[in-house]
């Protein structure tokens, strides 16, 4: 081929520009869809964020099949805790509005781990405003019940009030303000 | 694509699968009251739509129901955290001894007991994504896999993420992991799916102080609204950094970092 | 900050590390990225030197230095792949790259980068290339035809068009090169998470102790290989590689002990979190192989060589020894800042732990892969390009 080498250099200096024109032209057609809406990220992002299953409902899902409970646990002092911490998740137990699983019911030492999470006096963080502590074992020994007792043994663990407040009456406790 | 044509194709259904700016009421879970009202049965607008959580010191009780709920919500995968909770115990000798063992998911059963020194303070300190205003971790990201959504929440594209962990360098409050089976960024959303269907964040509902408050910011009644507005005095972690979260701590001490 | 005010400093640390800090997301891997970058940088500072600053006496590695480069540089993304947690996905640094991140410019500052290189290799050979053409066959003749852009003008009007097309490409080589590593250098100087990165002085460390890591490559691989093959040293080379590393080890060094300096005197930010990572987890890396042996004992030998006189092969055994000390104190620089930043936690209260791995994708052993593959790359280079000049075999004997 006769061409003279400044040529040949041209050409291979303009298959350079055409490539890197080429190279663009690629990157613009492989551009995610959606990219570049709201800014330089894929704006159907969102859209799939916003579309990521639920597994916590709330405690009216819960509260909607179990009537029984809803009672007790609306007027007692756990009303603001959540069923599904203690039990589980909404997604475990219901799947399209019927019941696809058994959510496992926490049973004695069990309990008293669960309730001392929160109810632990020793965990010098917790305020008497916020929540009522004791101290294990010196709350079973004041109130004079066996120390291998569990919390659930006095306390209902929906309303932890329910039975002490009863006996209270009972015995006419209530109304001397003990 | 302009944002106004977008909009306009997402509402007359023509990109499939997109932004649902009305939420379609489906006859399952979502079969109850709304959490975070004005969201349901409404237009969407992202861009008019901006929320706030507070997080307050002086109610949480270490429980760690939060972190719980957050692992149950989201699987997340062992020693990684999207939301944990520090207990903070100052020494007589003004000393800071901070843990969070297994990230609080456990609760705190048993005071810590390798402190020599009498303890003059202990509190507990949630720790959750800041959803910075000006987030580090979007501007590092190489390939807009992070991005701030319009409505101000720092989410993870996990179908544009390659797993640099540039974010995760880059996030000065160290929320961030790599999602060990997903090879990609991960961190907490303030559980996003719920907030569009008008639920709590899962750790929110689920706080038996009401430590944890979520609300939004463009509704003047919202419970966070009230407090940002009012005299009392919040903190966001980490000022210094100019990451202006959208997280704020109401009665955290000046240690806590 | 406050956690760290008075004299509560050191016993506000009680060993906290926040729960996502366990890991060190940037390992061995990440530590090599900067060191191959680093390499192909130094090593073409030699070559820009010789080409178009017409430091003369560097021809007989000028040739090889870009050679040398070129072989690293096809390795450097090497690392990056192995460290990504989806590889597949890694051309979306292409695509969608982000404006406001200093990493997003990658992909193009390395193409760019490499093309340039590959260009300069074949103007820098052509005349080579057009004689290995004339003398080859078949498939190989085919190479070299491609290579020469398939002409055999070797006319002093085309000779003097390749050296200014050669002195144009160097010309923007150099600010692509220093814009590659400096680069390198910003990703870290630019995280204000991490007190040990966030400094502007991140990217000239970064460049200069690059400058030294090429440099002393160069001069190892040139001392080494013509030792292997039986074939002089050409001194009159050695002593200005020599001279250049003095420069750019000096200013290096200094860079680096100033970052640790403002540290220490401005107690700005987490600065006894930094202190502590130096005397602490890194005392040994840090102090004692970073500086001690690694630095200091090279800069008295450095001075040395280039203060007194010495006698020649003396001279070229330390700058072989003082060579390969420096290439260690870059590597060991590059691991302490790179995995040595990350030990901090973020709670500003504790330092994690990195154990390396062997079998592991970014673990030990693939390390040394990687690290042997541009070796391999340069001795198959080798059997295309000839490393040295013709005339150099004779000229240098008398010397």
């Amino acid at each position: 081929m006769g061409l003279t080498y400044r040529r040949r250099l041209l050409i291979v200096l303009i298959s350079i520009v055409v490539l890197s024109a080429g190279g663009l032209l690629i990157k613009r057609l492989l551009l995610p869809k959606s990219f570049g809406v709201y800014g330089p990220y894929r704006a159907d992002a969102i859209a799939e964020a916003a579309l990521v299953p639920i597994r916590h409902g709330t405690n009216a899902s819960c509260l909607k099949c179990h009537p029984y409970e809803a009672k007790i646990h609306k007027k007692g002092r756990h009303q603001a805790i959540s069923c599904e911490f203690c039990h589980g998740t909404f997604a475990d137990h219901v799947t399209d509005g019927k019941k696809s699983g058994t959510l496992p019911v926490k049973k004695e030492k069990e309990i008293t781990t669960l309730c001392l999470r929160c109810h632990n006096t020793e965990i010098k963080a917790r305020h008497e405003e916020v929540i009522k502590t004791v101290a294990m074992p010196d709350h079973l020994k004041n109130q004079n019940v066996k120390l291998t007792n569990n919390c659930n043994q006095c306390h209902h663990v929906h309303a932890p009030l329910k039975y002490i407040n009863r006996a209270k009456q009972i015995t006419g406790m209530m109304e001397a303000g003990l | 694509m302009k944002r106004r044509s977008f909009i306009k194709q997402v509402l007359n259904g023509s990109i499939a699968g997109s932004l649902y700016l009305v939420w379609p009421m489906s006859a399952n879970s979502l079969d109850v009251p709304e959490q975070i009202p004005g969201i349901r049965g409404k237009e969407y607008d992202s861009l008019n739509r901006e929320f706030a959580f507070i997080v307050d010191i002086t109610r949480c009780i270490g429980c760690g129901s939060c972190c719980v709920a957050d692992k149950r919500e989201y699987d997340v995968p062992e020693g990684n955290y999207r939301t944990w909770v520090e207990r903070y115990v100052k020494g007589f000798s003004d000393t800071i001894y901070v843990d969070s063992p297994h990230g609080g998911l456990d609760g705190y059963q048993t005071p810590r007991s390798d402190i020599k020194e009498k303890v003059r303070d202990t509190f507990f300190v949630p720790k959750l994504c800041n959803m910075c205003k000006e987030a580090p971790c979007v501007q590092v990201c190489p390939v807009g896999a992070t991005f701030k959504s319009p409505d101000g929440f720092v989410l993870v594209d996990e179908k544009r993420c390659v797993g640099c962990s540039y974010c995760i360098q880059a996030c000065p409050y160290s929320v961030r992991f790599l999602h060990p089976k997903k090879k990609v960024a991960d961190k907490c959303t303030w559980c996003y799916q719920r907030v569009r269907k008008g639920l709590l964040p899962a750790c929110v509902q689920v706080c038996p102080t009401h430590a944890r408050k979520f609300g939004s910011m463009k509704d003047e009644t919202s419970e966070v609204y009230q407090i940002l507005k009012g005299p009392g005095v919040l903190t966001v972690l980490r000022k210094e950094m100019g990451t202006y979260p959208a997280l704020y701590y109401k009665g955290a001490r000046r240690e806590v970092i | 900050m406050d956690a760290a005010h008075g004299s509560s400093v050191v016993t506000s640390i009680a060993n906290f590390v926040f729960p996502n800090d366990f890991h060190v997301h940037w390992s061995m891997m990440i530590v090599l990225y900067p060191y191959i970058t680093g390499l192909v940088d130094g090593a073409f500072i030699i070559a820009a030197l010789y080409y178009l600053f017409d430091v003369k006496s560097l021809k007989p590695v000028a040739r090889f230095s870009l050679l040398f480069a070129l072989a690293f540089l096809f390795c450097a993304t090497l690392p990056l792949l192995l460290h990504l947690g989806r590889p597949e996905r890694n051309l979306n640094m292409l695509l969608t790259p982000s404006p406001s991140s200093a990493m997003a410019g990658f992909g193009y500052i390395y193409a760019v980068s490499m093309g340039v290189l590959i260009f300069i290799v074949l103007f820098v050979y052509r005349p080579d290339l057009v004689e290995l053409r004339a003398t080859s066959k078949g498939r190989l003749q085919m190479l070299y035809r491609v290579m020469t852009f398939d002409s055999v003008d070797l006319s002093e009007d085309a000779m003097a068009l390749d050296r200014k097309i050669i002195r144009f490409l160097v010309g923007i080589g150099i600010p692509i090169a220093v814009v590659l590593h400096g680069y390198v250098g910003f990703i870290f100087g630019g995280v204000k998470a991490n007190p040990t990165w966030s400094t502007p002085l991140m990217p000239v460390i970064f460049l200069f102790s690059a400058c030294v890591s090429g440099i002393s490559a160069v001069i190892l691989a040139y001392i080494v290989i013509r030792k292997i093959k039986g074939r002089s040293i050409d001194h009159g080379c050695i002593k200005t590689c020599v001279n250049t590393l003095i420069l750019f080890f000096i200013l290096a060094f200094t860079f680096e002990m100033l970052e640790v300096f403002s540290h220490s005197y401005l107690k700005s930010g987490y600065h006894h979190m930094v202190e502590g990572l130096l005397n602490g987890p890194l005392a040994n890396s840090f102090w004692l192989w970073q500086v001690k042996i690694c630095s200091v004992i090279p800069l008295l030998t450095l001075g040395v060589m280039g203060l007194i006189k010495i006698n020649k092969s003396l001279y070229n055994f330390l700058a072989a020894v003082v060579s390969a000390i420096l290439l260690l104190q870059v590597l060991i620089m590059r691991w302490n800042v790179v995995i040595g930043g990350q030990l901090m936690s973020k709670s500003a209260r504790g330092y994690t732990q990195f154990h390396p791995e062997w079998f592991d994708k970014e673990g030990i052993l693939a390390v040394m892969a990687v690290m042997a593959l541009p070796f391999i790359i340069l001795f198959v280079m080798g059997k295309i390009f000839p490393f040295w000049h013709k005339e150099s075999q004779t000229n240098v004997k008398e010397t």
